[in-house]
């Protein structure tokens, strides 16, 4: 799964730090889902894409071998 | 997020100062040769063997205490690391335990042995992974 997290966080200029904050996880996590290395639950995906009041499937999408 | 079964936050610097206070009275006990009663043995309660218990549970209750402490910042990532972490130290017991019962026929080495192990690994593994996360995260600054 890709995502577009940290275009969108340029666009709406926040920091990774900002955004866990509204998301309630750790800085670590934005991290570690912006390099692709974790994929985050539902509920998290959801919570991000209120954040930047957009469809889940504007940030997230699915990439081929999933 | 909601968390169940694990210990709260401060829990992880009282199993820390078990396990340290554990050290020298372990030490203790095998330098006196507390380890081998002598021949004032008078079943089970005796004194070696609560000494034993004692200081076996000290180190056990501190080890479980350092396991499964929260994080400061307890979130789903966190959970799964943590999930991870705990299904290698199970193989990784399971693999030393079977070499040993092949190995050893000394059963209460290897009750010992299973007693600290999985704790033991899974603490390692799982302060190995969040050093790691954390690296990551001061190399993109």
């Amino acid at each position: 799964m890709k995502n577009n997290i940290r275009v969108e966080r340029a666009i709406k200029n926040i920091t990774q730090g900002e955004l866990a904050e509204q998301t309630g996880v750790s800085r670590q996590t934005i991290n570690a889902i912006e390099s692709n290395k974790y994929v985050p639950s539902t509920v998290l995906a959801l919570k991000i894409a209120r954040v930047f009041g957009k469809p889940l499937e504007d940030i997230f999408m699915l990439e081929d071998n999933d | 997020m909601k968390t169940r079964f694990l210990f709260p936050y401060w829990c992880r610097y009282l199993g820390y100062a078990l396990i340290i206070a554990h050290v020298p009275v372990a030490l203790f006990r095998k330098v006196l040769g507390f380890d081998n009663p002598g021949a004032a043995d008078d079943g089970l309660f005796n004194s070696h063997h609560i000494f034993f218990v004692t200081t076996t549970l000290a180190m056990a209750i501190g080890l479980f205490l350092v396991a499964f402490a929260k994080e400061k910042m307890e979130d789903e990532q966190i959970s799964q690391l943590r999930l991870d972490s705990l299904q290698w130290a199970i193989y990784l017991n399971y693999i030393l335990l079977t070499v040993t019962l092949i190995l050893s026929s000394d059963k209460e080495h290897i009750l010992l042995l299973n007693l600290w192990i999985p704790l033991i690994f899974f603490i390692i593994r799982f302060r190995w992974v969040i050093y790691r996360l954390n690296s990551s995260l001061s190399r993109e600054g």
